[in-house]
């Protein structure tokens, strides 16, 4: 009884789609040249800052931070504790390459996420969420492939990557966040006369906003999970620390480096869980 | 046409319920035609929740206009600062159609002529009482201390002055629905939409508010449509009554008029049906007693107890919190001197109810003749509160008992 | 529960035990033979020669075959393991503990696949001779050896860092890319020039693919045969003569490599005639770089490049398999698909 499934193959789709990456490879080059050196001067830009800081005084930033954020000055010293064992083990430089792309990252999709978040809470989203699911789940190679022949390898690509899916975390979340607002808050707010902007600024925001700064941490816990991905299109940082270990099957120095992005995971996910924290509250 | 105040001519709302259903102009031919409610529903997948209704409100009137759920009322309501937009009919609001006013009007209108109340106050819980009391001001575009002024004021005419700064969710329900009087009227509205305002309180609370309402109306005189489905608050509140039955209106009159003459079967029996969840039960106004005590042979203790509360009998059970009976100050006194046994000063003859769940009325007989508080008993005989007679009486009149909690 | 949900439920189950009792018991009730497990950690000329070795595996002896997927560590410890059984290109200096794991019989090497293969640094052809078809001009003429590339920094420009040009590498972990890092520095191009560690091979022939299109200059790491080097026109750039302990401190150019076969221990036992066929599996660079070439150009599945290349070379046949054997197979080959 048993049966192949009758194939018929892919109809030529992956032949046109390989000659469609070609013909814009050769014919757009400079559209997506000035595309590059726009996400390029940003990362480096975000890197300088950096690099410029002198790292006692990212650990003191980190310590305020931490008290700020987290009313506490034990969670602060820890995480700094934690930050400065990445430079005892000689990762420092490699530390700030890879905050920078997460950061540059991050920012894009803030950027990107939050205006699409709220346009997915007021239309009918139902024939984009399957954009999303495919944002998250499609094979990173799949489409940076395409991706490196039209940016060239690099932190340009790596940044691209990481948002693509990095950003959908928070484009749920806002627009979950939106949409779940207590119906008689809206309609009050309607009934005395306020514009579809109106409520949107004074009600449904300050509403959402714990949900939202939920989806800004799980965004940029997504792009710290990326880093590994990103060192296979080329970008430097701890990424590039495990992809080696990695392939010498070299566990110890792997796990070192991948440990560091654990702290930089942890340091990231604290701080914003603060600000999670404090947007439940009432101001 | 422009000294008319409010009018509603022909207001109809259609709903697509179900699947398919077919489009609201198709089922309003039907209805036009004569097509009964259940038959649109039944074949075509469309409910006529609001049934061509038209009525007038003038300049300063409280109209009511209750119904059972699913009479509609809250949807005519809605369809009055077209929350829900009108399938058919016109609103006059001093002689402009509100159904045709666009974007801007409407919002207009909503700010500066309209305001409304809900039945689950609707108020912003990210902002403080005097924010939400200013909301319809901010919206308006009135300046900071302009509205907070104004909203001073508002919060003191509902009686919540001292509570600006508060947080919203640390309020009761009956704080909370003065909150949203006071966000209503601080815009001065010309007409006050009130959706079921009062129904989610409980009964005393309730009856504070309508009060309180009544007193607002005499200060600031406000044109309200108010809805319920609570016969009395409509008689109570209304100067007309409207009662609603699947969608239309079936008659409009003084509560007098109404009473006198209800216009058929269904408006008499509605008026003289008495909802009973509603109603001041024993339990509402039960108080747990303060001096008890628990031993059969007390007569210390119970001197002492009455002495702690100030008052001058006690209540004695046993350990299972049976009732024994009642002692006086006097008897415990003899009971001291050795002139008397416990026993015999335990006065078992004492007013007792053991049916907490019934309205207060049926125990009005007992509180009239009653030398003391009336123990109310479960049905055996566990004590469980003991009712004044100054609290039954407090029932009865609608006002609320001194020391109760501030609503 | 209603009804029909008794009725889905009694669906759902028979749609499982279904397909499971088809699968229980062959032909005649026996146990399913073991199958060889071959190796494939993912790169289009190993996977070539895994289809060509486990079809004759198939109809000259009847064996039946499986790929265990995984990236080349983790191919590489599971036949130190056991878990798999034939490595049909064992790229020798690729792996640290390669002469250690042989030594000590971990596992056995049955030949040599072929040893004339080339690495080093590539620049297309264009960027020295230039195309007049395609309208490209030379940008490096005087370009001939890897030391030659410290006079051309500005022609490979580095966009993320400019004023410096770039300078592919090898895959991050080869231990082919230590090496070239040490050429890197030996030939003092890190005074002008980033060498780039693209993170996998699909990056770099992505980075190669795009600049060959475009027609701009690119410089960095390649080998032969890969189907890239089959399907563009690289040139190797020259380098100082090979000598063993100078090439490991980057100063000359690239051996070949030897590109071993490695059995595990419980095949070599078990399999001892299939072992013989694999002892004498000799192929060369221009070989595999055909097999490369009919994948790419003709879109063919690993399968049928392997047929056609078999159909193509029956001196192959002759040389690798005992005259029995021999005819099973172009049997298999000449009945169509």
């Amino acid at each position: 009884m048993t049966s192949t499934f009758p194939q018929v193959g892919d109809l030529g789709i992956a032949t046109q789609i390989d000659n469609f990456v070609y013909y814009l490879n050769v014919n757009f080059s400079s559209a997506f040249g000035l595309l590059k050196t726009i996400l390029l001067a940003y990362v480096n830009f975000l890197q300088g800052i950096l690099s410029f800081l002198p790292w006692w005084l990212l650990l003191l930033l980190i310590i305020v931070a931490g008290k700020k954020l987290r009313k506490s000055w034990c969670q602060g010293l820890v995480l700094a504790f934690l930050v400065s064992l990445i430079g005892v083990v000689g990762y420092w430089q490699m530390m700030n390459e890879t905050l920078a792309i997460v950061l540059a990252a991050v920012t894009i999709s803030l950027l990107l996420g939050f205006p699409v978040g709220i346009l997915f809470s007021i239309i009918d989203d139902k024939y984009f969420l399957p954009v999303l699911d495919a944002m998250q789940t499609m094979p990173t190679f799949v489409y940076m492939i395409p991706a490196v022949m039209l940016l060239g390898p690099g932190k340009v690509p790596a940044v691209l990557a990481t948002v693509v899916y990095a950003v959908v975390p928070l484009i749920r979340l806002t627009s979950h966040g939106l949409r779940n607002v207590d119906a008689a808050m809206i309609e009050a707010a309607q009934a005395f006369g306020s514009s579809r902007w109106q409520v949107l600024w004074k009600v449904q925001l300050p509403q959402a906003r714990s949900t939202i700064m939920t989806g800004v941490n799980q965004t940029l816990l997504m792009a710290v999970a990326m880093v590994v991905t990103c060192s296979m299109i080329g970008a430097n940082g701890l990424g590039m620390e495990v992809l080696i270990a990695i392939n010498r099957t070299e566990s110890g120095r792997g796990l070192i480096a991948g440990l560091c992005i654990v702290i930089i995971a942890v340091l990231l996910d604290r701080l914003t869980q603060g600000l999670v924290v404090q947007g439940g509250k009432r101001t | 046409m422009k000294d008319v105040f409010f009018r509603v001519e022909g207001l109809t709302k259609l709903f697509p319920v179900g699947f398919p259903s077919c489009p609201t102009k198709e089922a309003l031919q039907y209805l036009q035609a004569g097509m009964s409610r259940t038959e649109l529903k039944e074949k075509h997948n469309v409910l006529a929740a609001v049934q061509d209704v038209s009525f007038e409100l003038k300049q300063g009137e409280c109209l009511t206009l209750i119904g059972l759920s699913g009479s509609g009322k809250s949807t005519i309501l809605r369809c009055l600062n077209r929350l829900q937009e009108p399938t058919a009919g016109k609103i006059y609001f001093q002689g402009e159609d509100v159904t045709a006013y666009n974007k801007q009007a409407l919002l207009n209108f909503r700010q500066k002529h309209v305001a409304m109340v809900f039945q689950n106050f609707g108020l912003m819980t990210h902002r403080s009482v005097l924010d939400n009391v200013c909301y319809g001001l901010e919206i308006q575009g009135m300046s900071l201390q302009d509205r907070y002024d104004k909203g001073r004021s508002m919060l003191e005419l509902v009686g919540l002055t001292g509570w600006e700064k508060e947080d919203v969710n640390r309020l009761s329900g009956g704080m909370k629905q003065r909150v949203g009087l006071a966000r209503a009227l601080a815009c001065d509205p010309d007409i006050l939409l009130m959706d079921e305002a009062f129904s989610a309180l409980d009964p005393l609370v309730r009856n504070d508010l309508q009060f309180e309402l009544l007193c607002i109306q005499q200060k600031v005189g406000k044109s309200i449509i108010f809805i319920t489905h609570d016969i009395d608050e409509a008689f109570k509140l209304g100067n007309r009554v409207g009662i609603l039955k699947d969608g239309k209106l079936i008659q409009l009159a003084t509560p007098e008029e109404m009473l006198a003459k209800p216009k058929d079967a269904y408006v008499s029996k509605f008026i003289n049906s008495v909802d009973s969840s509603k109603v001041v039960s024993i339990t509402n106004i039960m108080e747990k007693p303060a001096a008890l005590v628990r031993v059969a042979e007390g007569a210390h203790l119970a001197l002492n107890s009455m002495r702690i509360n100030g008052v001058s009998s006690a209540y004695v059970v046993d350990d299972k919190m049976q009732l024994l009976g009642l002692v006086t100050l006097d008897g415990v006194l003899q009971v001291l001197d050795n002139k008397q046994s416990f026993a015999n000063i335990l006065i078992e003859e004492i007013p007792v109810t053991d049916t907490p769940d019934q309205p207060v009325r049926s125990i009005m007989n007992l509180a009239v003749h009653a030398k003391y508080p009336i123990a109310v008993t479960d049905k055996y005989n566990h004590l469980r509160g003991i009712v004044t007679k100054a609290a039954v009486l407090g029932a009865l009149c609608g006002k609320q008992q001194d020391g109760e909690s501030t609503s | 529960m209603k009804k029909s949900s008794w009725l889905g439920m009694v669906l759902l189950v028979l749609l499982c035990v279904i397909p499971l009792l088809q699968g229980c018991g062959g032909k005649d009730g026996t146990t399913p033979a073991a199958k060889i497990v071959f190796c494939d950690a993912g790169w289009d000329s190993l996977r070539f020669h895994n289809a060509i070795a486990r079809f004759i595996a198939k109809y000259g002896y009847g064996l039946e075959s499986e790929e265990l997927k995984g990236s080349t560590p983790v191919t590489y410890t599971a036949l130190l393991r056991g878990d798999a059984d034939v490595y049909m290109e064992i790229w020798t200096d690729n792996l640290a503990t390669y002469a250690k794991d042989v030594e000590s019989g971990k596992f056995q090497v049955a030949g040599v696949n072929f040893a004339d293969n080339r690495q080093g640094i590539y620049v297309p052809r264009y960027v020295i001779e230039g195309d007049a078809k395609r309208g490209i001009a030379p940008s490096a003429p005087e370009l001939k050896t890897v030391a030659d590339l410290a006079k051309y920094p500005e022609v490979f420009k580095d966009e993320e860092n400019p004023g410096k040009g770039r300078i592919y590498g090898a895959i991050p972990g080869w231990a082919i890319d230590e090496i070239m890092y040490k050429k890197f520095k030996f030939y003092k191009l890190d005074k002008d020039f980033v060498y780039f560690r693209p993170g996998s091979d699909a990056v770099l022939n992505a980075a190669f693919t795009a600049a060959y299109d475009k027609g701009e200059p690119i410089a960095g790491y390649n080998w032969e045969p890969t189907w890239l080097s089959g399907k563009l026109d690289l040139v190797l750039l020259a380098d100082a003569p090979y000598e063993e302990k100078a090439f490991q401190e980057g100063k000359t150019a690239a051996p070949s490599v030897p590109v071993t076969i490695g059995v595990g221990k419980k095949a070599w036992q078990s399999y001892p005639d299939f072992v013989k066929f694999l002892q004498s599996y000799h192929t060369s660079s221009a070989l595999t770089a055909e097999g490369l070439v009919l994948l790419s150009e003709g879109k063919l599945s690993y399968d049928q490049a392997a047929r056609k290349f078999l159909q193509k070379h029956p001196e192959l046949l002759k040389k690798w398999l005992p005259e029995e054997k021999r005819a099973a197979v172009e049997k298999a080959l000449r009945e169509a698909k």
